[in-house]
């Protein structure tokens, strides 16, 4: 009995010691990504709270001598002409990302339900049409597109902006849909409409309330797509009054090149509305990405 | 997958024999009304640039975009691009960039997700703070890492001066031999997120029987993930490593912000060099020839890429 009772437990404890074996590894292993993620971004906040001054030495200040938020008021003041640049650029951004998710959640819904729900002929052609836009790269379509949008008479407007945005975020937003239309039983549908619910009462008032998730998660999607992109906002817009952040910081960067702790701040300013936005509805976009992208 | 309602079957059933394409298309008429707005504007967002594209590709067009003085040159734009060095410089880095990228990115990506499978304190505060990097964008991170960077007064360069490791801080994306490396960092660090979050959701799908059975059975860690968890993740890899690959093929920001291309195109990817082409020295036509040969090599991905994802979809048909 004893010695049954011993082996087991010893057995045991090479097992649990193995297995920490592992656990620390994940531990270290985790240790390491969290300093590689967040060390970046630490050094950016940092640097942004900076005079121009402090950032500039060497060795330099670990945490500086006299903070000073100078450039966050520099860039969030609409009396200075940098203030009243920075806020427009944001302003600009907000609207166009605004846009673009709006869309798309109306464009997106009914096309992933119809590829979830009906067969029509070439259903499966047109799906993987639409997939297939992911694989292209923005520059391919940049000639030919601001041709076609000067021809339209929309370049130098936000309106070109959020036209092309729509097609970058409609792919993922139509697959995660279906992921998630898949997911909800026909048969829901189907008692709705015995009970005298036409196809559109039934999807509006079955099928959109438990697709929620998936409608949060596509729009959190294109809106942090249209906040973060670049090359068209580049390419499109010349006016100094229409530019969207991340091409704005680009030109205040081209013209301050030396001003650090201002460009930082201002990297930060730009990251706050989607790092919150994420973090806020996170849990929805996880499991979009679980019922929607991988399937059981 | 395949939902027939009652009505269509019967009305099927109504009519035999009378089967035709266009018939079929009739019937269904409605269906395409839902998918109407997705497929206008793709088509003109996407059919017709490619359209223009090919054609561009054949002739030489002037600066600017006076296109109506563009003369046709058949295939000249295509041998001038196979024949000159600059392409297959470009072309290996971008084989190095795409596959360091995503090797790299997955395996950490991977990794991440099953240290943080297993539940403890802090876990949750943990993964949103792994994910910000992949929220961040890639504007805002080239800058950040341009900083970190700098060659006077970047913090990397000041860390390994301090701890005698360098005589100077190193002039990390000014120098031929490390610019490729150091950029490869800073996309690493915004992608790796995005395969830890596939990866996590691809874990919470192998049954926790299966592992418990495994575990009574005597298999060690080592052994249950080889044998079970990781047979269960192989779709969700798959589509993780292509759509990682793909996007890691289509950067542009980091390494336009961070270097332009440079020093002497040790930083240039396909994307950058159409870009830098197109825009910079405005030549139209070869700049096109460029995409479209881009085009034919992101088809093959393409096809891996469907093959991956219906693979996905057949099995849950059966299902």
């Amino acid at each position: 009995m004893s010695t049954i009772a011993e082996t087991a437990a010893r057995g045991q404890a090479r097992r649990r010691l193995r297995f920490d074996g592992w656990r620390w590894g994940g531990r270290i292993f985790l240790v390491f990504m969290l300093l590689y993620t967040a060390l970046p971004m630490v050094w950016m906040l940092l640097t942004s709270i900076k005079s121009g001054f402090a950032a500039m030495q060497f060795p330099p200040q670990w945490w500086p001598d006299q903070p000073t938020l100078a450039s966050y008021q520099k860039l969030l003041d609409p009396q200075n002409s940098v203030g009243q640049d920075f806020l427009r650029f944001f302003w600009n951004s907000l609207f166009v990302s605004t846009a673009t998710t709006v869309l798309s959640v109306i464009v997106a819904v009914p096309a992933a339900y119809a590829f979830s729900r009906f067969t029509f002929p070439g259903r499966n052609f047109l799906f993987f049409t639409v997939l297939l836009r992911n694989m292209f790269p923005a520059v391919i379509f940049l000639v030919p597109l601001f041709i076609l949008m000067r021809a339209i008479g929309l370049v130098n407007t936000h309106g070109s902006l959020v036209l092309t945005y729509l097609t970058f975020g409609l792919p993922l937003a139509i697959w995660l849909l279906k992921g998630f239309y898949d997911n909800i039983p026909v048969q829901l549908e189907q008692a709705a409409r015995i009970d005298g619910a036409t196809r559109f009462q039934a999807f509006i008032l079955i099928v959109m309330p438990l697709s929620t998730p998936g409608i949060i998660a596509t729009a959190i999607y294109s809106f942090i797509g249209a906040w973060n992109e670049y090359i068209y906002a580049y390419t499109f817009l010349s006016k100094n009054e229409q530019l969207t952040l991340p091409v704005g910081i680009q030109r205040f960067f081209s013209e301050n090149t030396t001003d650090f702790p201002g460009l930082m701040a201002a990297s930060f300013i730009m990251s706050v509305p989607v790092v919150v936005l994420f973090l806020v509805l996170q849990r929805y976009f996880v499991r979009a990405l679980t019922e929607g992208a991988v399937k059981h | 997958m395949t939902i027939v309602t009652g009505k269509t079957e019967a009305r099927r059933r109504l009519q035999p024999g009378k089967s035709g394409v266009l018939r079929k298309i009739w019937e269904h008429r409605a269906d395409y009304a839902y998918v109407l707005p997705a497929i206008a504007v793709m088509l003109v967002v996407i059919a017709y640039p490619i359209y223009y594209t090919i054609e561009l590709s054949f002739f030489n067009t002037p600066p600017g975009l006076q296109l109506r003085d563009k003369t046709f040159v058949g295939f000249n734009n295509y041998t001038a691009i196979l024949t000159s060095a600059v392409f297959w410089k470009v072309t290996w880095n971008t084989l190095i960039w795409t596959v360091g990228s995503t090797g790299i990115s997955f395996v950490l990506g991977f990794a991440a997700a099953l240290a943080l499978h297993r539940d403890f304190f802090g876990r949750g505060v943990l993964r949103a703070i792994l994910i910000i990097p992949w929220v961040i964008s890639a504007v805002a991170a080239s800058y950040i890492w341009k900083w970190i960077y700098h060659s006077d007064f970047g913090i990397i360069g000041a860390v390994l001066v301090g701890l005698g490791l360098a005589d100077r801080p190193p002039n990390f994306i000014d120098s031929v031999s490390t610019v490729l490396p150091s950029l490869i960092v800073v996309n690493i660090w915004r992608e790796f997120p995005f395969a830890m979050i596939m990866m996590m959701a691809g874990l919470q799908t192998v049954p926790d029987q299966l592992l418990r059975a495994a575990k009574v059975d005597g298999a060690n860690a080592w052994q249950r993930f080889w044998h079970v968890t990781f047979p269960h993740l192989r779709n969700v890899s798959t589509v993780t490593i292509l759509l990682l690959a793909v996007a890691n093929f289509n950067s542009f920001i980091i390494p336009w912000i961070m270097t332009g291309g440079g020093p002497s195109n040790a930083s240039h990817i396909w994307i950058t060099h159409i870009y830098e082409l197109a825009f910079g020295r405005q030549r139209w036509g070869v700049a096109s020839a460029y995409s479209v040969l881009l085009f034919i090599i992101l088809m093959t991905f393409g096809y891996f890429y469907v093959r991956a994802l219906s693979g996905n979809d057949r099995k849950d048909g059966s299902a």
